[in-house]
């Protein structure tokens, strides 16, 4: 039997349309039709250079499509800014605010989320083991952390407020062994028991494979390949980018 | 200004020998050579992390670095002052060779400054003794004790008339030089030197915040902003600085009967904090650029939040600025006025013109030396005119038709008018921001 969650995911939370980037008409994305499920976990993955940030990038409205559109929700994402609220990120270290102390940019998002810091305090100290105790009470600001706990700062910052999107670019680059698997349970708990929509992108086919419901490969911005992952998946998807290289 | 400084010295002082006026004044050089390089010049100890891995040897390094720095803006500037000064002077007769030995001991000083400077580090002590220096001998010439100035002055006559002094400068630049080496030497591992100090968060209460509501998240933001970065602190400088430029024109009688000039003046004793913050509105928040973009945060609350602190920053000013009232209530109630046309008005102007900057700044970097020209463009500059121009207007047609307090009550009026049409003007920044959205985006994400 199918968990009750798994039932309310039959809208669609993401359309896109269309939707073509080019840089001085070089096409660097372009997918014509791709439809994203509310509450599913959206797996990304391709070579340097696929697209992936590109996608999410226009998912989030910070760079312009060159043709067509991506609705969020029923929002157009380049036209209102409307999915907002219900939407949030982290990218890349610009995500994050250096002079800040983790607790204070929690506090900050949170407030832009609706979130005090009582509310703010009851979430973060549901990860206190993620944290592995380097993050919180520190004082310390987020530009002198290491990458790694920056990155931790910024993944969990991204869920505060129970947004019903969450977008994350290589989220276990640069964490140590035990964070990724925490990382991933944490995903996995977060799609079994919300709604939430995560899309993640990655290189380690392993790690995307075993927190997404659905994978998308990417080549040279299209869409190659769309799996429903199974316990095949792993293996296709390393034949896949393997026979890229008896190619070269 | 190497050429003209010794005709210059000749017609202030025409009994005097040229060159010991120069050199009389020399020390003024000096001072403002060490406060020049404290605030604008870079550590050569950077450059030494790319440097650490490639095969090649430690000393070599070292001392690549070294001469490296020696090719600064800061020590071609002396070069630049004196060899015309020093050209000028053997054309009037100065004996060749001492003239040129005067020129290599003066050069001299400026590298040993230029090593000292890497030494201490920017360390604030080295800064306040320097101008604890600076005032005392001040006072001291003051009250006719001692001229720091006239001694100096002796040193650099006695370095012309008696040349084997050179060594004394030489020495000094060579040990100093020596010093810098060694420190580099002995620490030429990447956690003693490149490795940044820690600094660890103040705890600090921001609830009187609260009765801003919305804005109160952001206003928190840009006080931390401001409070904990090198750059921001930089402008708070400045604006401190602002803060005594009317002294320039209270003081001097040729202004009394100007009083247009004075209304120029007004505008920048209240307005230091406004036109330097304000105009890198939003280049402050672009290291984190694409989280504020893809927040739940409206532009209008973004805006308004730091029109607030823009604000909050003129009222600070006036307030600072009542011992101005010594000069007269005239030139208070002109300051007064001025601070009204700078809330009112130049607010808004210099966000307009901030919102069309699109250079990133690094927050906790001081700024490059001449580094920020870059942002600076003709349509910031046309939409800096009014800021200036625009007060003085609407205070010198009604002081030439009626009289003085019309002038300024005119000034105040187009604040208000400004305050007024408040709705207005957030909002025509908002569509700017809007219209830029991309492309200040991807300006942001640009290497500084």
């Amino acid at each position: 039997m199918q968990p009750l969650s798994k039932n309310l995911k039959n809208s669609i939370m993401i359309t896109v349309n269309n939707l073509s980037k080019s840089y001085n008409n070089i096409e660097v994305l372009n997918i014509a039709e791709l439809a994203i499920p509310k509450g599913q976990s959206f797996g990304l993955v391709g070579n340097n250079g696929a697209g992936k940030t590109t996608f999410f990038s226009l998912l989030l409205d910070l760079i312009r499509p060159t043709n067509g559109y991506i609705t969020s929700n029923g929002v157009r994402v380049d036209a209102s800014e409307d999915w907002k609220p219900f939407t949030s990120a982290f990218l890349d270290e610009s995500f994050l605010i250096g002079y800040l102390t983790p607790e204070e940019y929690f506090y900050f998002i949170g407030k832009l989320r609706g979130q005090n810091k009582s509310d703010v305090n009851a979430f973060i100290s549901q990860y206190e083991g993620f944290f592995n105790d380097e993050i919180l009470g520190k004082r310390k600001f987020l530009r002198d952390l290491s990458k790694g706990n920056q990155k931790k700062v910024g993944l969990i910052g991204a869920l505060i407020g129970a947004p019903e999107i969450v977008i994350l670019d290589e989220p276990f680059a640069n964490l140590d062994p035990t964070t990724q698997i925490r990382l991933k349970q944490l995903i996995k708990s977060e799609t079994e028991n919300t709604h939430t929509t995560f899309l993640i992108s990655s290189h380690d086919l392993l790690h995307v494979t075993e927190v997404s419901e659905r994978i998308v490969v990417l080549e040279k911005g299209q869409v190659i390949k769309d799996l429903h992952t199974n316990p095949e998946t792993l293996k296709e998807l390393e034949s896949y980018f393997s026979e890229a290289l008896d190619v070269n | 200004m190497g050429v003209g400084a010794y005709f210059i010295a000749e017609e202030v002082a025409p009994d005097v020998d040229p060159f010991v006026t120069v050199n009389n004044i020399l020390i003024l050089w000096i001072i403002a050579d060490m406060l020049l390089r404290y605030f604008l010049q870079q550590l050569p100890v950077i450059n030494v992390k790319p440097l650490m891995t490639l095969p090649v040897s430690r000393k070599r390094v070292i001392r690549f670095v070294m001469l490296k720095s020696v090719t600064s803006f800061f020590n071609i500037l002396p070069l630049l002052l004196f060899i015309p000064f020093t050209i000028v002077l053997v054309f009037h007769d100065y004996n060749p060779i001492q003239t040129l030995v005067w020129f290599v001991g003066i050069l001299s000083l400026s590298l040993s400054i230029n090593f000292t400077n890497f030494l201490i580090n920017k360390n604030n002590t080295y800064f306040y003794s320097l101008l604890s220096v600076v005032v005392i001998s001040f006072a001291l010439k003051y009250f006719g004790v001692f001229d720091l100035g006239f001694f100096a002055g002796l040193c650099f006559n006695a370095l012309f008339d008696k040349p084997y002094l050179i060594f004394i400068p030489l020495t000094l630049v060579y040990m100093l030089y020596r010093a810098n080496i060694k420190l580099l030497h002995d620490g030429f591992y990447l956690d003693d030197m490149v490795t940044q100090k820690v600094t660890l968060a103040q705890e600090t209460d921001f609830s009187w915040l609260k009765r801003f509501g919305s804005l109160a998240p952001f206003l928190e933001n840009d006080i931390k902003l401001i409070s904990r970065n090198v750059r921001p602190r930089q402008v708070l400088f400045i604006a401190a600085v602002f803060l005594f430029y009317g002294l320039f024109f209270y003081t001097q009688d040729t202004y009394k009967d100007v009083p247009v000039i004075l209304a120029f003046a007004a505008i920048f004793i209240t307005g230091g904090f406004l036109l330097t913050f304000g105009q890198q509105v939003p280049s402050w928040d672009s290291q984190y650029y694409k989280l504020l973009m893809s927040q739940n945060i409206p532009y209008r609350q973004y805006l308004k939040a730091k029109w607030m602190l823009m604000v909050f920053g003129v009222l600070v000013s006036f307030v600072l600025s009542t011992p101005y009232i010594y000069f007269g209530w005239d030139i208070y109630a002109m300051i007064a006025a001025g601070a009204v046309f700078n809330i009112g008005l130049n607010s808004f102007v210099t966000l307009i013109g901030g919102a069309l900057n699109r250079t990133p700044i690094v927050l906790n970097e001081k700024a490059k030396a001449f580094a920020n020209t870059s942002g600076f463009n003709p349509t910031q500059l046309l939409i800096g005119l009014p800021k200036v121009f625009l007060p003085m207007i609407l205070f010198y047609i009604p002081y030439k038709l009626i009289n003085f307090e019309a002038g300024l009550i005119s000034i105040a009026i187009g604040g208000f008018i400004g305050l007024a049409f408040r709705s207005y003007f957030l909002s025509l920044i908002e569509k700017i921001y809007l219209k830029g959205k991309y492309k200040t985006i991807a300006a942001f994400e640009q290497e500084p």
